[in-house]
This record gives C-alpha cells, structure tokens and sequence, in this order.
C-alpha cells in the first residue's frame, strides 16, 4: 500500500490503542512482572551480583573484582495485557538476555518473574513446559525454522510437541498461515523461501499455539528496509486484531516508537526509561535517550494535549465569533493530523478531552513552533 | 608533487622511529646495530650484512642474544662437521685422506659463513618482536644464556663425537673407568633388554587365563547375539534359492534407490554369479551386514550420548583413537583366547574396527546442531526427547549418514583379517591368494569385495541421497 495510506493505518492503529488502553485503567491484572531481575555470566555470579546490588558497582567494577560480565542489572517492569511492550537498546545492552528470562531460556542469578501471575522461577519442568507450549510465542531473528520440515510442519510444531490432533495441527498451521498472508506456501520447505516469508512463517509458528504472550526477538533486523516496513504494517494490524500482550524486543528506536504502547530505554543490562512514545519523545530521562529522541521526526508522536494552549487563558471574548467555525480535534490528535485540519482554515483549532468538553486551543502559532522543536 | 614528498619524507621519519629503541634492545654496539638494522630495512632482496662476532662465536653468540631457534640450528650443523673431522682425525684404522679433511673444513666455512650473513637477519625479526611486546621478548646479552648453550654442547659433543670416530665406544669407555659400571658402557645401545617385558607379558598371560574361565558367561553371551544376527542374515542370503535372493536384492536396490543403483547392482551380481563367487560373496556379505548392522546398532546411542555430553566425549576420544589404530591383530588374540576362533569372533573383530567412525561422526553430528535452533524449539515447549527425535537427529543426519557408510567401508576392509581367525567366505579366498601368491585370483577376489562394498554403500545410502 501507498505511503500515505500506510500513515493512516498507523495513525489509526496508534489512536484506537490508546482508546483500548485507558478502557483497562481500573483494572489491570499484569501479565508480565519482572522485579529486580539481575543476571551476571561467570563462575563468581552469585557473589558478583550481591556486591553489585550492595555497593552500586558498574559493569567494568564487576569484572575487574569478580572477572564476571553484567548481563541484566536490576531490571524491573510490568507488562499489561494486550499491549506491545518495547524494549529498545543498543547491541550488549541486555534486551535479548531480558527477553530470554521471560520464558526461562536463561536462568537469573537473582530477583523474581511473574508470568500470567506464576513465579516461573519456582514452577517445575512440565509446568514450565506446558506454559511455553501454550501460554508463550517466541519470534526470533534468525527465524530458526527447521530445514527439514516443510512450512506447515515447521507452524504446527508447537501444537504437535503439545500432543494435538494432527487434523487440528493441519487446521490451525493453514489459518495461521492465512493470517500472515502465505496461504498457499504450506508445502514448500524454508530454503525456498526469502527472508521476509520466513520470518511470517516464525510469526505463524508463534501464533500456532494460540498464546497469550508474544516474546519478539528483533524480529525484523535481519530484514532488508522494504520488507521490514511491510512486516511491522502487518505486524501492526495482527496485534490489533488479536489482542495478544507482546514483548518486542529491537535496536530500532524509530520501530520502536512506530510499534510500542509503552517503550523500555535499556543500557548496559539496566532500564534507563519505561514510558509511552510520547512521554519519552517529550521527557527524555537523560542525554542517553535524548540521542535517539533527536535522531526521528516528532510529528507523528506529539499530540494536540502536549502542545495546546489551555483555553481558560483566552478571554471570554474569544467565545464569541469564530469559535464555532472552529475545527475541534480530539486530544490525541497527532501534530501529523492537525497540519491536515489547519492547512483548510484560518481558524484556530479547539481540542476536546473524552467527554467533549473544550479543553483547549491550538493556533497557527503554537502549531508553527511544535513543528520548529520536533 | 608536493603529496609524494611528504609520503617519502613521512616514510624516512617512521623507519627513523623504528630504530630508535635499538640501543635499548642491543645494550652494546649500538652504533653498528642500528646501521645494519637500518641497511636490512631498507633492502628488496637479500641484504648482505656480515657479523664477523656471530660467525666466529657461531652457536654461543645466538644463545647469548636468546635466539634459540638459530642456536639449535647451527649447533647441529657443526656437530656433524665435528663429528666428521673426529672420525678422520682419530679413526684408528683408516689412513687419514687429505682431500677429505680439505672437504670437511670446506663444510664448516660454509657453515660460518652462513653463520655471519643470517645472524643479524635474525636478530632484527628479534627486535621487531621485542618492539611489540617488550616484556615476553628477550633482549641483550646475558652471559648465563651462553652458559646454558654450552651446557648443551658439553652434553651433546664429547659422547656423540666419540662414538663416531672410535669403532668399539662401549668397551673403551669401559676400560677407561676400569670396568666399573661393568665391561660394556651402553652408550651404542639402550641398556634394557626385554627381561621388565617378559614378566609383565608373562602376568598378562595369566590375566587373560583368568578372564577367559571366569567371564566366560559374558562371552557366550556376546557370541549368542552375534550367531542369531549372523544366522538370520546367512538365511536369506545362503540357504534361499539364489534366483529368489538376486531378485529381492534388485528390488531392494529399485525401491530403496532408483533404477540406477540397481542396474548397478544387477551388474555386480552378475559378475558374482560368472564367476561363481556368489556363494563366497553372500557369506562375506553376511559377515559384513552383521558387523555393521550391530555397530549401527550400538553406535549411533552411544554417539548421540557423546554429542550430547561434552565430558564424556572428551574421556572417549582417547579410547575411539585406540580402538581405529591398534593393528587389528592386536586384539585377534585376545579375541581368540575368549571366543575361539570362527564366524563370531570374525565379526566382534570387524566391529571394534569399525564401530568408532560412527560414533565420531554422529556424535560430531549432534554437537554441530546450532545452538539458536535448539533454543528456538525448547522456547516451543518440547520435551528432551522431542528435541533429540524432530530437531538434533534430523539436523545430524547428514554426518550420521557419513558415520554409516564409513563404518561399512571399514567393515569390508576386514574380512581378510577376519578370515585368519576362520570366517569363511571372500576374504578366505584372498588370504589364500596371498599364501601362494595367486595375482591374478587375488585381484578377481578384491574387485569382488569392492563391487560387495559398493552395492552395499549404495543401497544403504539410497534413501538418504533421493
């Protein structure tokens, strides 16, 4: 699809999230709980780890005085249900080490993880088994299809390590197939397939077993430019469609805010910052995350709420005349949208919160010099 | 222009930088050293640069500078010189031969000279080496070096040179330390004779006795399994009719590898039948099926085990390189004192030599089963076991498959060996050709063996390679 089209899908994706999002603020029940997670590689971890939590030691402190390297240090987060939940940082920054603790490929050295409200580290072997074959997917970058197997068998692996029919193993590897578009691909074998079919044939895979949490290794890394913007489009309008709580993992800060309802900053094994697009693009926790925020257009990522003038400091004059010639916008309209609205009128826009109540203003000023600072 | 100056002038200025630590690394005659340094530096082909020191000093001027590559090196050259102008100098019969004295010191000029051009080569590699890593490499003098160099030609000179130029070293040397160690000093020859391997040959004897009464259950046991394969296979292939036998084996070949394999093994059969080896053939051919079917058997577990178990595997490798170079006549006796002697013991025989290129080759197989793809499908859920069955086997197949046509080919490399101790079939035949020095049976026989192997090869391989 055209580019403009593919803004407006995005544009709309990102609006009825958020919508989905504030229906769940009374009640969260949290999918994912990661509580002062910390993993340190070596023979001395235990040890290392205990003196890192005591005396604030940074990871070149850790492996001068225990020889040991700093994977996680003390990570901690929520992830709500039926959100995507990005974690951005650059190579060696422990994102695919934290990824990898959720469903236990890698041990902690220390801290607790809760998953779908179980203490994983405390479960045994087949409860552990079990949760991964039906609760957890996992897309990885390489893909990690096995040769041997044609697509269909390669998709309904989980379900036949599960022990299902092979009638339903069949069913379900063709409707997965389906939803990511390779509907007549299922008797091919992976060497025939480029890079950006493989990776839909991971995502089917992941999809197979119907899981309730979708674990995203840079999935689309390894992807040429082209097919990675198809991919997350597509990934896009699959996660809306399927509600699936979704830890992305990527190096990608525009992926990242393109993709994510709520974004984790990692450096050197620790979250820096968890915060919305929005919030990390406006409130930048350190010169750190302030380098990617300076390096992508802001457009698309503030909204009228962050830029409006509160319409209490107009004076009462102003309700008078043009005010309902105004366009009104909802308060999180992008900056994207309301150029839109203002390049067809001269009057200023009035932005209204859930219950329609006008809440503020944005002239051609204030939207002129938003635009300047993004 | 002026770009190519400055690259020139750049260049004298870092050759000038890369001498400047010279003094440091020579400690004396800087000034020389930093000439020829320079002069070799600078030269495309053989820099000719003479350091009389090294020659006259020969070895001693490497060992005390710790070049002790070029010290072993010329140390050796002159030992032989010296050995040879003992042998002229003091050889009690033979009239002393001018023209050779002449050629020997001819010999050691060349020696010298090579001595002088080549030691200050090598001792600018040496200070480029000491440039980088100033702590490990050695620099200087050291008269204790030199020390130790002369403690090497005091240790090899006097008893080598000795030895050459006199004809009975051994009762000389006796003589002069008036028979103190005994009439013969063994400097000739080592002193142990075989008195410590007799005994212990003669307690192995024993050993082997007593394992053969006592373990005896263990290998009629062992025997019983191998019969029951054997006998099977001999069924088949000898007792039923020969024209219902060639027929399942091309139906076999079709439907396991395709028209050609088995027009291939129809022509095989054919030649076995012309010449009427067929018989002979289908007995070796059940030798061989037995030995490799029980080392497919037994050894692809054991090499998913190894893979698996990187301990083991290391604690095994040892034992695996015994069993594949050990002469296989080696282990006949034993075989033979606890089995006897026949088809069994024969087939046991061909399976330690064989078994090993199997469990190598699957257990190279596992290991090399990427790591991602098995963490890939343990993400998945999947038991031990439903990783080795869908992902490790499948994956080491390729090398497995290696691993099951080597050890055939090692099987069939046995049967002469295995005819010694009483197999019958192909193999009697060419130890007979071999006993009355038959060519021409003998070459007839092999190429029969060979064509056995390679239908074999084919057939097993057939499933794998379609």
């Amino acid at each position: 699809m055209d580019r403009s089209k593919r803004q407006a899908s995005g544009f709309l994706a990102r609006v009825m999230k958020d919508h989905r999002k504030n229906d769940n603020d009374g009640n969260k029940e949290k999918t994912i709980v990661l509580k002062e997670v910390w993993k340190v590689f070596g023979p001395r971890c235990k040890e290392a780890a205990e003196a890192a939590k005591r005396d604030a030691l940074t990871k070149e402190e850790v492996f001068h005085r225990f020889g040991c390297t700093v994977g996680l240090a003390d990570c901690s987060f929520d992830v709500f249900p039926g959100e995507t939940f990005c974690i951005m940082g650059l190579s060696g920054s422990g994102k695919s080490t934290l990824v990898r603790h959720i469903n236990r490929l890698i041990e902690p050295t220390s801290g607790r993880i809760l998953v779908l409200g179980k203490d994983i580290l405390d479960i045994g072997k087949e409860e552990l088994r079990a949760m991964r074959s039906h609760h957890i997917g996992m897309v990885f970058q390489h893909m990690e299809l096995l040769p041997h197997c044609s697509v269909r068998d390669n998709v309904s692996l989980p379900l036949r390590w599960r022990g299902e029919s092979r009638a339903l193993c069949w069913e379900t590897a063709q409707r997965c197939l389906d939803s990511v578009g390779l509907e007549n691909e299922g008797e091919r074998f992976p060497h025939e397939l480029s890079g950006g079919m493989k990776q839909r044939v991971g995502i089917a895979r992941a999809l197979a077993a119907d899981p309730d949490i979708l674990l995203m290794d840079e999935p689309f890394s390894a992807l040429d430019p082209l097919i990675r913007t198809q991919l997350q489009d597509d990934f896009i309008k699959l996660s809306i469609a399927l509600k699936k709580t979704t830890v992305f993992i990527t190096h990608d800060f525009s992926e990242a805010i393109r993709l994510g309802d709520r974004i984790a900053v990692m450096k050197d094994g620790r979250v820096v910052q968890i915060g919305t697009p929005e919030d990390i693009v406006i409130n930048p926790i350190n010169s750190y995350v302030k380098e990617f925020v300076e390096k992508i257009s802001k457009i698309k990522l503030m909204s009228a709420r962050s830029i409006m003038k509160d319409i209490s400091k107009y004076p009462p004059s102003f309700y008078g005349g043009t005010i309902n010639l105004s366009p009104r916008v909802p308060f999180n309209t992008y900056i994207d949208r309301l150029i839109d609205i203002a390049s067809e009128t001269d009057a200023p826009i009035i932005v209204c919160d859930e219950e329609k109540k006008d809440v503020g203003v944005i002239d051609k000023t204030i939207l002129l010099k938003s635009i300047q600072r993004s | 222009m002026d770009q190519s100056k400055d690259f020139h002038s750049n260049h004298s200025n870092h050759s000038k930088k890369l001498l400047e630590q010279v003094g440091t690394f020579v400690r004396r005659n800087e000034t020389y050293y930093k000439k020829e340094f320079s002069k070799i530096q600078k030269s495309v082909d053989f820099p000719f640069s003479w350091n009389t020191a090294a020659a006259l000093l020969g070895p001693f001027w490497n060992a005390s500078r710790g070049l002790w590559g070029s010290f072993w090196c010329f140390l050796l050259l002159e030992l032989f010189v010296a050995v040879q102008m003992g042998r002229v100098l003091w050889h009690e019969s033979e009239t002393t031969n001018q023209t050779l004295f002449i050629l020997i010191f001819l010999l050691l000029l060349t020696i010298k000279i090579w001595e002088g051009f080549f030691a200050n080569i090598l001792y600018e590699k040496r200070y480029l080496s000491w440039l980088i890593d100033p702590d490990r490499v050695s620099s200087g003098q050291k008269m204790s070096r030199a020390a130790l160099g002369g403690l090497f030609f005091l240790c090899l000179y006097p008893m080598t040179i000795f030895r050459f130029a006199v004809t009975n070293p051994d009762e000389i040397l006796s003589r002069w330390t008036h028979g103190f160690l005994g009439d013969k000093i063994p400097i000739t020859l080592p002193p142990f004779k075989r008195e410590f391997f007799s005994v212990l040959a003669k307690w192995a004897d024993g050993v082997f006795e007593w394992l053969a009464v006592n373990w005896n259950g263990l290998f009629e046991g062992i025997t019983a399994a191998i019969i029951s394969v054997l006998g099977g296979l001999e069924a088949i292939l000898i007792q039923t009719p020969w024209p219902v036998t060639l027929f399942l084996i091309l139906i076999l070949a079709f439907q396991l590898a395709g028209r050609r394999v088995a027009l291939f093994t129809g022509g095989c059969l054919i030649y076995l039948l012309l010449m009427g080896l067929w018989e002979m053939s289908m007995m070796t051919v059940a030798l061989i099926g037995t030995g490799s079917a029980l080392c497919i058997l037994i050894g692809i577990p054991i090499g998913v085990a190894l893979g698996r178990n990187s301990k083991a595997n290391a604690l095994a490798g040892p034992i695996l390189d015994f069993m594949q170079t050990m002469p296989a006549f080696v282990y006949l006796i034993p075989i033979i004192a606890f089995f006897g002697t026949g088809k069994p013991p024969g087939v046991l025989a061909t399976i330690i030599f064989a078994i090993p290129p199997i469990i190598r080759l699957t257990a190279l197989g596992i290991r090399n089963v990427p790591g991602p793809t098995k963490e890939a499908a343990r993400a998945f859920g999947c038991s031990e076991w439903q990783l080795l069955k869908d992902v490790e086997i499948p994956l080491a197949m390729p090398s497995i498959m290696t691993g099951v046509n080597q050890t055939i080919l090692m099987s069939l490399s046995m049967v002469v060996i295995a005819s010694l101790i009483g197999a019958e079939g192909l193999g009697a035949l060419i130890l007979e050709s071999l006993q009355y020095a038959a060519k021409g049976q003998g070459l007839l026989a092999g190429l029969a063996i060979l064509f056995c192997a390679m239908t074999i090869d084919r057939i097993t391989q057939g499933p794998y390679r379609k």
